[in-house]
């Protein structure tokens, strides 16, 4: 699907990528190290062959029982040029932070803030790094294998909120 | 009022009398709660407002959450489907279609012509509902509620026609690993024909209803502005990309089933406003019209599900008569196919963008992991920007163009 | 005429011996490649050994590794590169020879092993809606693998008898069985009581017992596992669940002193039945029928609720009685301990710490059930899994261990008049009349009985499956069982009893799991347990994901995983080592 901005990529970043390869379906996947992901993915965007303008969809596995834990997916596409490719970040669970992307793509912010929530990766460099489905006070990261199907949430005392505009009326000022 | 809040409030010019001085306000926070008739699906927003100006907003989603990822790695893959129908509950079909694309790509299945076929036809009419829902929301939401009425009632004629193939109007389940789950019944081409007709005069009614109506095009014109750029840059894809002068659609740029063969148009707009958002619906709908058209006179008898044991279930008659049929039966149900291990992304233009499923299988009966990559998300992430210095009215028809679909967004 | 002697010619040069075979790489072991990988395995292997060793699966139905070599399913047919004319040979009888190539994965491989399924099940019946062995039947498992087509049969099948009572826990289905002959090789070569056979021929052999003699064997049960198919099964279990909602927890039979490793299917709290867990050095695969059926108490006539006298009670207040009553006997010196060797060591070592500690006695009865029958092949006469556990806990503890008739005596003759048992099995029915004389009875029972309806108060067990724990079998051998499922009702293990009493005594209990108790308890008995690790069994709430799953074929397959799923040495997944489909790069 496009094998040249993989080559490109490639060449590139000799070290950064650990693999390269075209998985079921003819799509490109490159396996990228944590560290050089940003380097990796400003220069995807802003190289003239590959042009991946697009803000990438971006998820997260839990390979739970081997080592790294959690495999952040990008997967990315160009409108000019019109390939796909895939990368995937191996990240540990004992160093569970990657750079964010969203300085390069804000269409980012979101499916950072969703791998955080959801993973427990965090973001550096993310401008808004909260949960995004669940509530703050939210114990644990729901997709992790590990997250028990039986289970309740502790109970949270209701927060206390500031000052909430009360418009004109009998409890209003 | 005390003077904390005098320092909140604009400074006051210095006027001729204190007549003339302009009226003191201060900006406040609405939340436009979860529960809300104008927020499509459950969304929070609190928007701090200057006025009737929005000066800031902030989303809050979250409230229709219900583990889509976390309950399809604990079902079979088969199983996967009823939950893929209510991710956009407003056009299931094409979330089915996505998913069991991404399934057979990691299965490298091919699947039958009239199974093709047949999802392409129902994704086009569920691509139909979809936009007919959107428009006839928005005509509501500005005050044309006839316009809810006509589309209403073409949308239940097509609903109708999707009842008698898939069983439901909404959760239609109906593609499968392999092909899809039943054929058409008898006569139901011509029957899928007449709804069209009356789709089609129902469309021209409620085009001459809102397309030169002063009212809505001074609400949409030059409304929920995205730029090109900022567009690309969000992700934007669908026709809310292509409403900024994009011209991507999945369709062409990289064909899947048979849309290859298929003769169709896609519209481009130039303003990247709610107008043309609006405009960009109404056109998919002619085409998809025609889209269907053809597909009903191009399609053949045939079967409508792969020959494979391993991930079709055998017809009845084998699995009652045969002990092979049985037993793939059995495992099948009761196991789940089995997926070669490996993962796999495979995309769909689905009504409002491009709908992407990113499976990794174990080689399980079960998926270890769906991603869905849902095209309103990366609308609702730039409604903000949006919406910032506009007025509040305009949130309205926004919210209504993006099409943000809460089951989606919300997994 | 001179004899003609001919000249001592020299002897013509032998020809040369041909070249011998080249000396072995590994000397003392055999390389050869299996699927293109290489595999070193001791001399004498067979292929489907050797091929398991580096992970490449070969199918097969009538082959065992503790049964001769039949080769009569040809399932397990492979191509090696020594077969004579390019035959495919049994991989379950070929041993594997230095330098040969054998592939399982070739077209002709796999077109056999599609063939073979094909015939076996020409005259299967089409009964896995009804079959027991759905879920874990290799017809099925290996169907879906390695054919996956449909049937070309236009013929009725062969109809045979469909529910033969071949002895009263077995029952055969004729028209399932694919001939494997795994049974009657299991008769008459471990149990070396030919009971079964094949009799007929052609497509209407069946398996059969000698004309009117039952399947008597005292380890019949063990050919139900042993069935790949669902041609013999268990009276006990059959159409009782259905395995693939069934959990498995590895546990130990509490039938006998051998604790026998099994897996405890269950569902839910409900024990369904018992499996043969392997360990060579105890039980190798096998159980006795006996034993197979001592779960039923586990579910049956258990005692869930406190009670004081004859009335219920919540247990908190039958624990404060329980503890009033004690404390009071033994402040006088009139206590006794009876402890039942049926407790597992965590349990002993808290009743016996409590004992020492807070009830200051010195000397522990021992009660327990009645001696059963002996055979040499698996079952012992001693009917409880934990006498050597008892016997350790008391020398770790330092106290003197009495049998129960001496109790019955002592509280006969008044020196005794409060008796704590831990456990209410007893070796003779007299002694709960005679024990049920004493003034106090307070009783930690798991199931009703005689002496649990004396008691002045009763305190509700648990049994094995309730808890984590140790029993010490005959051989001085510690083995762990896990948990099931959390105790039923009201009760808790004997530790926790244990534990609650010693709360209400003033005492501070320490252990919130039976781990903890281990490691705090465990020591004083570590050293006469020769190495033995609590974590010889992942404990359950170490288990990652959902509670797995029961159905485990006969040859061994995991519970847990209905995929077979490359594990490591402490369970966790290869996942390198899973098939994917990648294509590298150029």
């Amino acid at each position: 699907m496009s094998q040249a901005a993989l080559q490109r990529l490639k060449e590139r970043f000799p070290d950064a990528v650990t693999e390269a390869y075209t998985g079921p379906g003819g799509d490109d996947v490159a396996l990228v190290k944590k560290e050089s992901i940003e380097e990796v993915c400003r220069f995807l965007k802003s190289d003239a062959e590959t042009a991946f303008d697009m803000a990438p969809y971006i998820t997260a596995v839990d390979y739970m029982g081997s080592e790294p834990r959690f495999e952040l997916v990008y997967q990315m596409y160009s409108t000019t040029k019109n390939h796909r490719l895939r990368l995937r970040v191996g990240v540990p669970e004992s160093d569970p932070v990657v750079r964010s992307v969203t300085p390069l793509w804000k269409g980012a912010n979101w499916y950072e803030r969703y791998c955080w929530d959801l993973y427990g990766i965090r973001f550096e460099g993310h401008p808004d790094m909260r949960r995004l489905y669940m509530y703050e006070e939210f114990v644990g990261h729901p997709l992790r294998k590990d997250y028990s199907l039986r289970g309740r949430q502790p109970l949270i005392p209701e927060r206390q909120v500031d000052e909430p505009f009360r418009g004109p009326g009998p409890s209003g000022s | 009022m005390s003077k904390a809040t005098e320092t909140a409030m604009h400074p006051v010019p210095a006027a001729a009398s204190p007549l003339d001085a302009p009226f003191p306000t201060k900006r406040m926070l609405v939340n436009l709660g979860p529960s809300h008739p104008a927020m499509h699906g459950t969304v929070r927003a609190v928007v701090e407002l200057d006025g009737e100006a929005v000066h800031s907003m902030k989303l809050d989603i979250g409230f229709l959450h219900r583990g889509f990822e976390k309950s399809c790695e604990n079902v079979t893959w088969t199983q996967v489907f009823p939950y893929t129908d209510r991710l956009n509950y407003v056009s299931s079909i094409m979330n089915n279609v996505g998913y069991a694309l991404a399934v057979e790509k990691l299965a490298g299945l091919q699947i039958p012509e009239r199974a093709q076929y047949l999802r392409v036809i129902t994704s086009e009419l569920h691509r139909m509902c979809d936009h007919l829902t959107l428009i006839s929301a928005m005509g509501l939401e500005l005050g044309a509620m006839t316009v809810l009425i006509y589309g209403m009632e073409a949308r239940d004629l097509i609903w109708d026609r999707l009842t008698e193939l898939c069983g439901a109007r909404l959760t239609s389940n109906y593609a499968r690993v392999g092909g899809v789950s039943r054929d058409v019944p008898p006569g139901w081409n011509e029957k899928v024909l007449r709804t069209l007709d009356r789709a089609e005069e129902l469309r021209v009614e409620i085009d001459k209803l809102l397309t030169r109506n002063r009212i809505v095009i001074d609400r949409t014109r030059g409304t929920g502005v995205m730029s090109r750029e900022d567009a690309i840059d969000y992700g934007f894809t669908g026709p809310c990309l292509r409403a900024s002068g994009v011209s991507y659609d999945v369709r062409k740029a990289s064909p899947y089933l048979v849309y290859d063969r298929l003769d169709f148009d896609i519209p481009v707009g130039t303003h990247g406003d709610n107008f043309d958002r609006y405009l960009m619906r109404m056109e998919e709908m002619k085409q998809s019209d025609r889209i269907v058209r053809q597909c009903l006179e191009q399609m053949q008898p045939g079967p409508i599900a792969a020959d494979d044991s391993r991930y079709v279930l055998p017809p009845k008659p084998e699995v009652y008569g045969s002990i092979e049929g049985a037993m793939a039966h059995f495992k099948i149900i009761m196991e789940g196919i089995k997926v070669p291990a490996g993962e796999a992304y495979a995309y769909v233009e689905a009504a409002n963008g491009e709908l992407g499923f990113y499976a990794v299988s174990d080689g399980s009966g079960r998926p270890y992991k769906l991603g869905v990559r849902a095209p309103g998300w990366n609308m609702l992430m730039a409604l903000p920007q949006m919406m910032e210095g506009r007025l509040l009215a305009d949130l309205i028809p926004t919210f209504d163009t993006i099409n943000m679909i809460g089951g989606e967004v919300e997994q | 005429m001179a004899e003609e002697t001919k000249p001592a010619a020299a002897a013509p040069p032998k020809p040369a011996p041909p070249p011998g075979p080249p000396p072995p790489r590994n000397p003392g072991r055999v390389t050869f490649t299996i699927d293109g990988r290489e595999a070193v395995v001791k001399p004498g292997t067979n292929l489907i050994e050797a091929a398991a060793s580096v992970g490449v699966s070969i199918p097969y139905y009538c082959y065992q590794k503790r049964l001769s070599i039949a080769a009569n399913c040809r399932m397990c047919l492979v191509e090696m590169s020594n077969a004579p004319g390019g035959k495919l040979m049994p991989a379950c009888q070929m041993t594997a020879a230095e330098g040969v190539a054998v592939r399982t994965d070739s077209p002709k491989v796999k077109e056999q092993q599609r063939a073979t399924l094909e015939f076996l099940l020409v005259n299967h019946p089409v009964d896995c809606p009804i079959c027991d062995q759905s879920g874990e039947c290799k017809l099925q498992d290996y169907y879906m693998q390695y054919n996956a087509t449909s049937s070309r049969l236009d013929v009725p099948k062969v109809k045979l008898q469909k529910r033969v009572k071949l002895g009263a826990l077995v029952v055969l289905d004729q028209e399932r069985c694919i001939l494997c002959t795994r049974c009657v090789r299991f008769m008459s070569e471990i149990r070396k009581n030919p009971q079964l056979g094949v009799d007929n021929r052609g497509s209407h052999s069946v398996i059969a017992t000698a004309p009117g003699l039952p399947l008597d064997d005292r380890y019949s049960g063990n050919v139900v596992d042993l069935c790949p198919v669902g041609a013999l099964t268990s009276t006990d279990f059959r159409f009782r669940g259905r395995v693939w909602f069934l959990s498995s927890a590895r546990s130990l039979c509490t039938g006998c002193a051998r604790g026998c490793n099994v897996f405890l299917d269950y569902m839910r709290d409900g024990v369904y039945r018992y499996r043969p867990r392997e360990n060579d050095l105890v039980n190798q695969e096998w159980m006795c029928d006996e034993g197979r059926l001592s779960y039923k108490p586990f579910n049956d006539g258990r005692v869930l609720a406190a009670r004081i006298g004859k009335s219920i009670a919540p247990r908190a207040q039958a624990v404060a009685e329980a503890a009033r009553l004690l404390r009071a006997q033994a402040g006088q010196g009139t206590l006794a301990l009876l402890a039942s060797p049926v407790a597992s060591l965590e349990d002993l070592l808290a009743a016996a710490l409590l004992a020492r500690d807070g009830l200051k006695l010195s000397e522990i009865y021992v009660g327990g059930r009645p001696d059963g029958w002996q055979d040499d092949f698996l079952r012992r006469a001693d009917q409880n899994p934990n006498r050597a556990g008892l016997e350790l806990v008391a020398k770790a503890f330092g106290l003197a261990v009495k049998p129960a008739a001496d109790l019955a005596a002592a509280v006969a003759s008044g020196k005794v008049k409060g008796v704590w048992a831990v456990g209410s099995e007893l070796p003779a029915p007299s002694l709960a009349a005679a024990l049920g004389k004493a003034e106090v009875l307070v009783v930690q029972a798991t199931n009703e009985g005689d002496l649990a309806a004396a008691a002045t108060v009763l305190l509700p067990a648990s049994p094995a499956p309730e808890s984590d724990g140790t029993f010490v079998n005959f051989e001085g051998r510690a083995q762990r069982f896990e948990l099931a499922y959390w105790p039923r009702g009201e009760s808790l293990p004997h530790w926790g009893l244990s534990a609650e009493i010693g709360r209400a005594l003033g005492l501070t209990s320490r252990w919130a799991s039976a781990r903890q108790l281990f490691e705090d308890l465990g020591r004083r008995v570590a050293d006469l347990l020769h190495g033995y690790e609590w974590n010889s069994l992942p404990s359950v709430d170490r288990r990652k994901g959902l509670i797995p799953l029961a159905a485990g074929t006969v040859d061994g397959r995991l519970p847990g995983q209905r995929e077979r799923m490359p594990l490591d040495q402490s369970g966790n997944v290869q996942w390198n080592r899973l098939p994917s489909s990648r294509e590298e790069t150029p």
